[in-house]
């Protein structure tokens, strides 16, 4: 069992938070899927969501008996397992949207871009620990942003553009965490800058046309330009109070599709309101608070660098989801993390933040 | 140790957590409360409908200008399930008022799922069912009529198979091209040029998401997209000689069924192309089709009438006809002997009627006598050319088909191309595991046997002959246009092969070739009194299965090439009996002979692209 001292030590703000997210999480997705419409399957995604919810609490739990520490035992293998499962996608992925980005295990679908986030911030810890105070050569910096940079370009290829844009938010997170000379780094984000247009020519078509309508839905109302027209009709129409649980018009009566997974954050903005909305994000920012604190609490440079990664990773989700669904972000398909209907994502932040609790919770150097 | 020196980068994190976290309230705020008013308005009262507005599909054009295929305004029925599911009873009524039965309708919009686009129901419904259901429109909640641009082919079945037709796209071709923007209900070619450029001329669909009132009457557009017109199509094709070639056709077929009783020529091809480049000026299939039929969805009755016609109205013949090539096919044979050194000129062969070797002859069974190569090409005598065959062997004859570019695809820009066949040994062992006969190579050096061509083929190997060995890719459109007339893509000439003939040869061949339509030839009759030079070849196929093919192959005029017109006419008989005349009267439309006075009469000078 764990020690008393460790279980005192645990954060029980971010517990609580956490907690509560995913309360609301199950009574938005009940709403976003018609739990008041009668149906025999109407409970389906709120059952799948909660049950996945309860056996990851408990997985976690139970992670918190092992020191964070062993994780970077396992880093290497974890890179070339990451690299494997993305190529996997590949070849026997199942294609949704013209991506290839599903594998069927049995009766789950399951996403591993979600996963390979969290196991590229493992890896990338793993490697930058032994660099930390000396990335103020390109010699050293270079072969940081090749590590990342592979499974970006299958991420990348899938074509899975939102989770390569993650990639590049903990790279840039972890990296900056780790000492980057800033010369250097101010550098490098001026060849990534220069390196854009060439980026830019190899996308598609429609994801060149998702990355540029927000600016204005207007160029193509019916296709890509939907989704945000509606989420911004959605949220504008909940207006200060909200229209009440189950009495969101635009989500109630299908007009925004996804609106339990992606656009989710539409519905909580149309059903509860600026008030609710705003309550829901004050609680991301505590969890993305309490992250950051837990990176600058962690008893060594791997623990500082996990939590950074992690929190770096929630901070872009929240900021791009929630932008996205207010048009103030390009649609790339970003989930909003422990809100979002969705398995591997669930799974994935849930982990993430039993990472978090067990740094925290072995904070403090063991004395002999 | 290092998290002491970088723990101000921590704090920087926690900094742009605060930054985050404000700027999306600050969005809600501005969204929720400052125009929250507005959103409200647009939600309240599920109010908001999808107009999408078809994009029209781009012109055809003829060479000169002549507007081919177009597009008309016509009234779409469509079914908006944006206030729920469609109710049966409004099914039921709509498919009494328009014709449609209820499960064809139930049908469409159990297909479309996951989309709040209309479900077109029938396109260019007339005008008197756009009144009835505007009446008894309290009846038919989520029934909207769109106005739609139907794709209109100017003259009916003229070039109907170079054009195709259009049609709702189906789940195989949604599924190839979802990536490039197509949706379902769209209109996709199907054939022909329609299919070929579709991704160019069907343009950008535009539409709007637009606020009604409660009667359905549009108040506010919410945001609209105009759509973006296709790109047209500036084609290779004449209209004067497509129309003169097609007519030409019809009443010669009409002539041949009635007067000479060859009751089964019913099916006729002809292509008039341009030597120097491979221009396709005319391209004729027949019987044709009315791809009008297609543009509002074809009638059950009108499909199997067309399913029906044992003559393939569907099948585009100067392309995918596949006919044994007959007495056109000296052309190589004569190519081969002379260019192989297996005859010269002057050596004259005695025809008794039949080969000395095996006893073949002509089809008439007369005797020449002593013959040279000029004379033996303009009678079209099969004894002299069996002997060339012996002299050449199979292996050399398909050496030379394959150099003219027989047996392989041409390569024009349509789809369902055939490529022939070249009679050799390979091809016999293969399909039928025996050894090769004399007696084959015999009938493969007169266009029998195995040796199987398509008119567009044998365009391309007389105009080989007209232009010194040049093989060009044949091809219909000169160039792709913006509404504006902006050129987007320009198409030109391209050389795929070349057979490089001595001019020895060719001038003998030519020269031949220009006998065969003087008097002593098998079209002299008919060219007596035509006032351009003309060189060709006449064939009669054997075909197992009916009456003979008759073939006829020219170019015009004799010293300056600029025309070439291939004519086979299904079942027709003798070459020079059946399609010289088509032949002629294509001439005459492309030179401009005997012709209606039209306005800026002149005679035809073919446009070089590029």
């Amino acid at each position: 069992m764990l020690s008393r001292r460790l279980l005192k030590n645990l954060d029980f703000t971010m517990i609580g938070v956490t907690l509560l997210l995913i309360l609301i999480s199950l009574v938005i997705i009940g709403s976003a899927t018609h739990v008041n419409s009668p149906s025999e399957e109407r409970y389906w995604f709120v059952e799948r969501q909660g049950l996945f919810a309860v056996a990851n609490i408990v997985f976690v739990f139970l992670m918190l008996h092992f020191d964070y520490k062993s994780l970077g035992k396992y880093a290497n293998i974890l890179y070339v397992l990451n690299l494997v499962i993305l190529l996997a996608v590949m070849f026997v992925g199942q294609s949704a949207l013209g991506a290839q980005r599903w594998i069927q295990i049995g009766p789950i679908s399951l996403q591993p871009s979600e996963f390979s986030k969290l196991i590229m911030i493992i890896s990338l810890a793993h490697m930058l620990d032994k660099r930390t105070g000396k990335l103020n050569t390109f010699k050293e910096i270079i072969p940081v942003f090749i590590y990342v940079g592979v499974p970006f370009l299958l991420v990348l290829k899938q074509p899975d553009l939102g989770t390569s844009l993650v990639f590049l938010a903990i790279l840039l997170g972890m990296v900056f965490v780790a000492g980057v000379s800033l010369k250097h780094f101010g550098a490098l984000l001026a060849v990534g800058a220069a390196f854009m247009p060439i980026f830019w020519h190899f996308l598609k078509d429609y994801q060149k046309k998702r990355l540029t309508v927000f600016l204005d839905p207007n160029i193509d109302p019916l296709g890509s330009g939907y989704h945000i027209i509606q989420s911004k009709i959605a949220i504008g129409s909940g207006m200060l109070f909200g229209k009440g649980l189950f009495g969101g018009t635009q989500s109630q009566l299908n007009f925004l599709p996804e609106n339990h997974t992606d656009f989710i954050f539409a519905v909580i903005g149309e059903e509860l309101g600026f008030i609710g909305a705003s309550i829901i994000l004050i609680l991301y920012f505590v969890l993305l608070y309490r992250g950051v604190k837990i990176a600058g609490a962690a008893r060594d440079n791997f623990g500082v660098l996990l939590a950074a990664g992690i929190s770096s990773m929630l901070m872009f989700h929240v900021l791009v989801n929630v932008g996205m669904t207010a048009g103030i972000m390009p649609v790339t398909g970003i989930p909003l993390p422990l809100m979002s209907y969705g398995v591997s994502s669930l799974t994935t932040n849930l982990v993430s933040i039993g990472i978090l609790l067990n740094i925290y919770m072995r904070r403090q150097k063991i004395m002999f | 140790m290092d998290e002491k020196r970088f723990g101000h980068r921590v704090d920087v994190l926690a900094f742009l957590a605060v930054i985050v976290v404000v700027a999306l309230i600050s969005r809600l705020g501005y969204l929720q409360v400052v125009e929250g008013k507005f959103y409200g308005n647009l939600a309240d009262g599920n109010r908001i409908r999808l107009i999408p507005v078809m994009a029209p599909r781009g012109t055809f054009y003829d060479r000169n200008g002549v507007t081919l295929v177009s597009n008309r305004p016509g009234f779409t029925v469509s079914l908006v399930p944006i206030s729920g599911p469609i109710q049966e009873q409004v099914i039921n009524k709509l498919s009494g008022i328009i014709g449609v039965s209820a499960d064809e309708i139930k049908q469409k919009v159990s297909g479309q799922t996951g989309s709040f686009e209309p479900i077109r129901v029938k396109a260019d419904i007339g005008q008197d069912v756009v009144t009835r259901i505007e009446e008894h429109r309290a009846e038919l909640p989520g029934v909207v009529i769109e106005i739609q641009p139907i794709r209109n082919y100017v003259y009916n079945e003229l070039a109907a198979h170079v054009f195709g037709y259009v049609s709702e796209i189906n789940d195989v071709e949604l599924a190839e091209n979802k990536a490039a923007g197509y949706r379902a209900g769209d209109i996709i070619g199907k054939f022909g040029l329609e299919k070929v450029y579709d991704r160019e001329i069907r343009g950008v669909d535009g539409g709007g998401q637009v606020e009604v009132d409660v009667t359905g009457r549009p108040v506010q557009e919410l945001g609209k997209k105009e759509p973006q017109p296709g790109n047209n199509l500036v084609l290779t094709l004449d209209y004067r000689i497509q129309k003169a070639a097609e007519e030409a056709i019809a009443e010669q077929l009409k002539y041949l069924q009635g007067t000479i009783k060859r009751t089964n020529a019913k099916a006729a091809a002809a292509v008039v192309m341009n030597p120097n480049n491979g221009e396709i000026l005319a391209m004729v299939s027949c019987p044709a089709f009315n791809p009008n039929f297609f543009s509002s969805g074809i009638s059950t009755k009108n499909w199997k009438a067309l399913n029906d016609n044992p003559f393939h109205p569907m099948d585009n013949k100067a392309i995918s006809g596949m006919y044994p090539p007959g007495s056109t096919f000296k052309i190589v044979t004569g190519t081969a002997a002379l260019e192989l050194g297996k005859v010269t000129p002057e050596e004259k062969i005695l025809d008794t009627g039949k080969h000395w070797l095996i006893p073949k002859g002509n089809d008439a069974g007369e005797a020449l006598g002593w013959i040279d190569f000029k004379v033996a090409m303009a009678k079209s005598d099969n004894v002299y050319f069996y002997e060339m065959g012996n002299r050449l062997g199979i292996d050399n004859l398909e050496k030379y088909a394959r150099l003219f570019g027989l047996g392989d695809y041409t390569g024009i820009n349509l789809p369902g191309e055939a490529d022939g066949l070249v009679a050799n040994q390979r091809y016999k062992e293969k399909v039928y595991g025996e050894d090769w006969y004399l007696s084959e190579t015999f009938d493969a050096a007169i266009g029998q046997g195995f040796q199987l061509a398509t008119p567009l083929q044998i365009a391309s190997v007389m105009s080989q002959i007209a232009n010194g060995g040049h093989r060009y890719r044949p091809y219909l459109v000169s160039k792709i246009v913006t509404q504006s007339g902006e050129p987007v893509k320009l198409f030109g000439p391209e050389e795929v092969g070349n057979i490089k003939i001595s001019d020895r040869t060719l001038t003998l061949i030519r020269e031949a070739l220009r006998e065969v339509a003087t008097e002593r030839g098998t079209a002299g009759q008919i060219f007596k009194d035509f006032p351009i030079p003309i060189a060709g070849k006449t064939g009669t196929a054997e075909n197992p299965h009916g009456d003979d093919h008759a073939w006829f192959a020219c170019y015009a005029p004799y010293n300056n090439p600029r025309v070439v017109v291939v004519v086979v006419v299904e079942q027709g008989g003798y070459g020079a009996e059946a399609s010289v005349p088509i032949a002629r009267k294509i001439l005459e439309a492309a030179f401009n002979i005997n012709q209606a006075p039209i306005e800026n009469a002149q005679m035809y000078i073919p446009k070089t692209a590029l």
